[in-house]
C-alpha cells in the first residue's frame, strides 16, 4: 500500500510534508540555531541575521523555540492517535467475535464516549491527575476512539459474514486464523485512513491545549503557546502568529491529505482507481512511443 | 490592576457558588432591572440638566469580583470594584491620608487606646437600614469573627467596640494611630448589618451605603448597578448606570474599548501601545504596587541562609522592569514605592545584583551549580516567573515553573517553597509591612518566621501619631527592620495602567483607588 499511495500526487506532497515535521520532532531540538530558553535583552526585535522569526517578550530566539516546540506537539498527536488505536480497534474487531454481551457493553461505551467534549475532559484530566501533556493526550486518545471501535467493528462485520469466511470456518479454521489471514487485511485500510486523521485531530488538540496553557510548564516552548503568547504583543509584533500557524495548518493539511491517499488507493475502489490510473499511463506510454515513430 | 502580576492579591480562595433560580424570576429580574433603570432614567433626567452631563460607565476589570461581601473579598485589589457598592468608614484622599467617608470626624483619647468615630447623620443603607454607629459596630465584630473573614488578621490592635447614636468608639487593645488609616475602602466598607445576617446571600447581592446600588449581579461575569441617591456625596457622582464586566482575555480588551463594549479599563503593559494607537485615553493611577519572589525558609533549601543572600543577589530587578512593564513600571526593592512616605533610602540596595557574590555564596554554602533544585508554584504561566527562573539558572539554582491552578490553598497555607506574589499595598503602611513581614502576615511565606525587632519596631510606629514630627522616620525603621525578612525578594513596581474612552472625564489621582467622585461621563 505504501507505494500505491505515493503513487498518487497528494500522497507525496503528504508524506513529503509529513517527514519534513517528523524530522523537526526528531532533530529539530538539535537543529535550533540557538538555546529556545536563553533570554535576551532584545525583546519583541522583528526578524534579522541573527533571529530569522524575531525575538519574543523575553528576548528568545522564536525560530529556535518553534523548532524545540515540534517535539511536543508530534509527540503529543501521535499519543492521541495511538491511545485511540489501542483502545478503539482491538475491541471494535473483538466485539463481533465475543458475544453479545461483550458486543452490547463496548457500543454503548462508545456511544457515552463520543458524548464528551474531549477539549474541556482534558482539560479537568489535567486538573485532576496534574498537568501535563501525556495525561491529557491519552484521556483525549479514549475519548476520541469510537472512531476507530466503530470503523474496525464496521469492516470487520462485512468480513465475518462473507462467504468465502464461512467457507474457511466449515473447513476448520480456527478463529484466530480468520482473523488473521481475512480479517486484518479488511480491517486495516479504514484503520490507516482514520489514523492519518486522527493524528490531524491529534495536532489541533495538542495545540489547543498547549494555547490554553494546559499540559505544558513554561517554559517548555510548544506551537500552540508561541500562538497564545504572540497574541499579547499583537500590536508589536502582528506577524508573528503566521508561523506557529502556518505550521500547524500544514501538518494538519497534510494529515488529511494522507487520509485521503490512503482511502483513494485502499478496497476495491481503490484497485479500480490504480488500475485506470496505469491504463491511462500506458496509453500515454504507447502514445508517446508511436508519435516518436512517426 | 497590575495584570503583568496576574495574581496581583487574590488573597481569598475564590469558591464560586452559583445560585440556580428558576427561570420565572430570572426574567422577572431582568423587566424589574429594566423598569427600574428607565424609571430611574426618567427620575434624574431633571437632575442630570443641572448636575452635568452624566452616562454608563462600562468598566472592564480584570478583577471581577469573586465575593461581594467585603469581608470575605479583603483588602486586595477586588476592593475597588467594590467600592462601588459600599462606603467606608474612612477613605484617602490624593496624597493618601485619611479623610472623612460615612465618619464625618474622628478623635483620639489622650492615651491613644481609644478613637471616636462620629458618623454622618440621616444616611441609609440602600435596604433602608440606617447608617449608625450599631451598624458600623456589627461590620468591625463581623470582619473579626466571621468564619471566612479576610481581614481579620488586620483588626489585631482592636479589642471592642461600643456604639451609641452615632457615635462609635473602638477601644484598642494597644495604642495604635494606623486605625483611622486602616478602616479604609480596603478594610471596613460597611454592609448593611441587616443583610450581612446572611453573609452568604450578602456575597452574592451586595447592599452597602456606597455611590452605586446593585440592580443585577451574575457571578464572575458582569453586575449592573445604578447610581444611589442615598449616597452622602451623590452630589458629586455624575455616573448614572455601571455595567461592570469581568475582563476577557488581555489582547481583546483594546479592541473592545475601541468599539464601545467597555468605556474603562485595566491594561497589560503590553497592550498600552495598542491603546495609544486606538487613541484612547491611557493613563497612570498613582499606587503601591510592589512585586516579590516569596520564599519559605522554614523548607530546605531556603532554610540555609546563604542560599537567601544567593536570591537577594541574583535578582535583576531591571531586567523585571524592561521586560514586563514596556516603560510604566520602576524597579524596587522595598513593598513601597520610592516616592512613599514609608520608602526607607537606607535600605536601598542593600542586596544590589550581583550574580558572581551570589554564585560565591552558594559555592560556600556548599553547593554546585544544579545542586539546588527547587518548583516555584504559581497560579498561572506569566512571564515573571519565567524571568526569575533565568536569573536564578544563571547562579546555578535549577527552578522547575509549576502552574497549579489551585495555587492560593497552598500559598496561603504555606506549603510552598518558593512562589511569585504582587500587591496593590495598603493604606496603612503599617497594614502593608504586617501583611507582608508580620509573624502571621498573609504574604509571609514563612510563617511563623519574622525577622529580629520587627515586632517593636512596629508597636512604635503605631504609637506614633501620623501627624508627630518624628513619623517619617520611626516607619522607616519599620521598613528597615521588616526588610531584614529572608521570606521576600522585592523586584519591581508593576503600573495601574487604565484605559478610557476620552468621554469619561480624569480620575481624582487617589492613590491606588479608583475614585468616581466628580467624574463626568459625556456623550454616550
Amino acid at each position: 500500500m505504501p507505494r500505491r499511495v505515493l503513487s498518487l500526487v497528494s500522497g507525496r506532497i503528504s508524506v513529503a510534508i509529513l517527514l519534513a515535521i517528523a524530522l523537526l520532532a526528531v532533530f529539530g531540538p538539535l537543529l535550533a540555531p540557538q538555546d529556545p530558553l536563553a533570554t535576551s535583552p532584545d525583546t519583541l526585535a522583528g526578524p534579522s541575521g541573527g533571529h530569522w522569526l524575531g525575538t519574543d517578550y523575553l528576548g528568545r530566539d522564536v525560530f529556535s523555540r518553534l523548532l524545540d516546540g515540534s517535539r511536543i506537539s508530534v509527540v503529543g498527536s501521535l499519543e492521541v492517535a495511538l491511545m485511540a488505536l489501542v483502545v478503539g480497534a482491538i475491541p471494535g474487531i473483538l466485539s463481533v467475535y465475543l458475544g453479545r454481551a461483550f458486543e452490547w457493553f463496548t457500543l454503548r461505551l462508545a456511544d457515552t464516549l463520543v458524548a464528551l467534549p474531549f477539549l474541556l475532559f482534558a482539560v479537568a484530566v489535567t486538573a485532576l491527575l496534574g498537568n501535563g501533556i501525556t495525561q491529557a493526550m491519552f484521556v483525549t486518545g479514549a475519548l476520541v476512539s469510537p472512531l476507530f471501535y466503530r470503523v474496525a467493528r464496521s469492516a470487520t462485520l462485512a468480513v465475518a459474514r462473507s462467504q468465502y469466511v464461512e467457507a474457511a470456518l466449515i473447513s476448520g479454521a480456527s478463529l484466530g486464523w480468520v482473523v488473521r489471514r481475512h480479517v486484518w487485511v479488511k480491517v486495516l485500510p479504514p484503520i490507516a485512513v482514520a489514523l492519518a486523521q486522527t493524528i490531524g485531530v491529534g495536532f489541533v488538540i495538542v495545540s489547543s491545549l498547549t494555547f490554553l496553557g494546559i499540559g505544558v510548564q513554561p517554559p517548555a516552548p510548544t506551537w500552540g503557546g508561541l500562538l497564545a503568547s504572540d497574541l499579547g504583543y499583537l500590536s508589536y509584533q502582528p506577524w508573528a502568529p503566521f508561523a506557529p500557524a502556518l505550521l500547524i495548518m500544514a501538518t494538519v493539511w497534510a494529515c488529511n491529505l494522507l487520509a485521503d491517499a490512503i482511502r483513494d488507493v485502499s478496497g476495491e475502489a481503490g484497485r479500480a482507481l490504480a488500475n485506470t490510473r496505469r491504463a491511462a499511463a500506458n496509453q500515454k506510454a504507447n502514445q508517446t512511443a508511436a508519435g516518436g515513430r512517426a | 490592576m497590575t495584570v503583568a502580576i496576574p495574581m496581583t492579591e487574590r488573597q481569598e480562595i475564590p469558591v464560586r457558588t452559583n445560585v440556580r433560580r428558576p427561570r420565572g424570576a430570572v426574567i422577572g429580574i431582568a423587566v424589574a432591572a429594566t423598569l427600574v433603570s428607565t424609571l430611574s432614567a426618567c427620575g434624574s433626567g431633571g437632575a442630570s440638566a443641572t448636575a452635568g452631563p452624566s452616562g454608563t460607565l462600562k468598566w472592564a476589570s480584570s478583577y471581577f469580583p469573586t465575593h461581594w461581601d467585603p469581608v470575605v473579598g479583603g483588602s486586595g485589589a477586588q476592593f475597588r470594584e467594590l467600592a462601588l457598592v459600599y462606603a467606608s468608614l474612612t477613605r484617602t484622599d490624593e496624597s493618601g491620608k485619611a479623610v472623612p467617608d460615612l465618619a464625618k470626624s474622628w478623635e483620639y483619647n489622650s492615651a491613644g487606646t481609644e478613637v471616636t468615630f462620629h458618623l454622618r447623620e440621616g444616611l441609609k443603607f440602600s435596604d433602608g437600614e440606617p447608617v449608625d454607629g450599631a451598624a458600623v459596630k456589627a461590620a468591625i465584630e463581623r470582619a473579626k469573627t466571621q468564619k471566612n473573614s479576610a481581614l481579620f488578621g488586620d483588626l489585631t490592635s482592636i479589642s471592642t467596640v461600643t456604639a451609641t447614636g452615632q457615635d462609635v468608639v473602638v477601644h484598642l487593645s494597644q495604642v495604635d494611630h494606623q486605625i483611622p488609616q486602616l478602616l479604609g475602602q480596603r478594610v471596613l466598607q460597611v454592609a448593611s448589618p441587616k443583610a450581612a445576617q446572611d453573609p452568604a446571600k450578602l456575597d452574592q447581592n451586595p447592599v452597602g451605603a456606597g455611590p452605586f446600588v446593585v440592580t443585577q449581579v451574575v457571578p464572575g461575569t458582569k453586575a449592573v448597578l445604578k447610581k444611589n441617591p442615598g449616597y452622602w456625596d451623590a452630589a458629586n457622582i455624575h455616573i448614572d448606570n455601571v455595567e461592570l464586566t469581568s475582563a476577557p482575555d488581555a489582547s481583546t480588551v483594546v479592541s473592545g474599548l475601541q468599539t464601545g463594549v467597555y468605556n474603562f479599563a485595566d491594561l497589560t503593559p503590553s497592550q498600552a501601545d495598542a491603546a495609544k494607537k486606538a487613541n484612547l485615553d491611557v493613563f497612570v493611577l498613582p499606587g503601591f504596587n510592589a512585586s516579590n519572589i516569596s520564599l519559605n525558609v522554614n523548607k530546605a533549601p531556603f532554610n540555609n541562609e546563604k542560599v537567601v543572600d544567593a536570591v537577594r543577589h541574583a535578582v535583576n530587578r531591571k531586567e523585571f522592569v524592561d521586560k514586563l512593564s514596556f516603560g510604566y513600571g520602576e524597579a524596587t526593592d522595598q513593598p513601597f514605592p520610592e516616592k512613599y512616605i514609608a520608602y526607607d533610602p537606607q535600605s536601598k540596595n542593600r542586596w544590589a545584583y550581583d550574580p558572581e557574590k551570589a554564585k560565591q555564596l552558594l559555592a560556600e554554602a556548599g553547593f554546585k551549580p544544579g545542586d539546588i533544585k527547587v518548583d516555584l508554584v504559581i497560579p498561572d504561566a506569566q512571564p515573571a516567573s519565567e524571568i526569575v527562573q533565568s536569573q536564578l539558572a544563571a547562579v546555578g539554582i535549577t527552578v522547575n515553573i509549576k502552574v497549579d491552578k489551585n495555587w492560593a490553598k497552598p500559598f496561603f497555607a504555606k506549603e510552598l517553597t518558593l512562589s511569585l506574589y504582587g500587591t496593590t499595598g495598603r493604606d496603612s503602611a503599617v497594614q502593608t509591612l504586617t501583611a507582608h513581614f508580620g509573624p502571621n502576615g498573609p504574604l509571609n511565606l514563612s510563617t511563623p518566621y519574622q525577622p529580629a525587632g520587627f515586632d517593636a519596631a512596629v508597636a512604635k510606629v503605631r504609637q506614633t501619631p501620623l501627624d508627630a514630627p518624628d513619623y517619617p522616620e520611626v516607619l522607616r525603621a519599620a521598613t528597615r527592620a521588616g526588610l531584614e525578612s529572608k521570606a521576600l525578594v522585592f523586584t519591581y513596581s508593576p503600573p495601574n495602567l487604565i484605559a478610557k474612552s476620552k468621554s469619561i472625564s480624569n480620575l481624582p489621582k487617589n492613590p491606588a483607588h479608583i475614585d468616581w467622585t466628580g467624574v463626568t461621563i459625556s456623550g454616550s
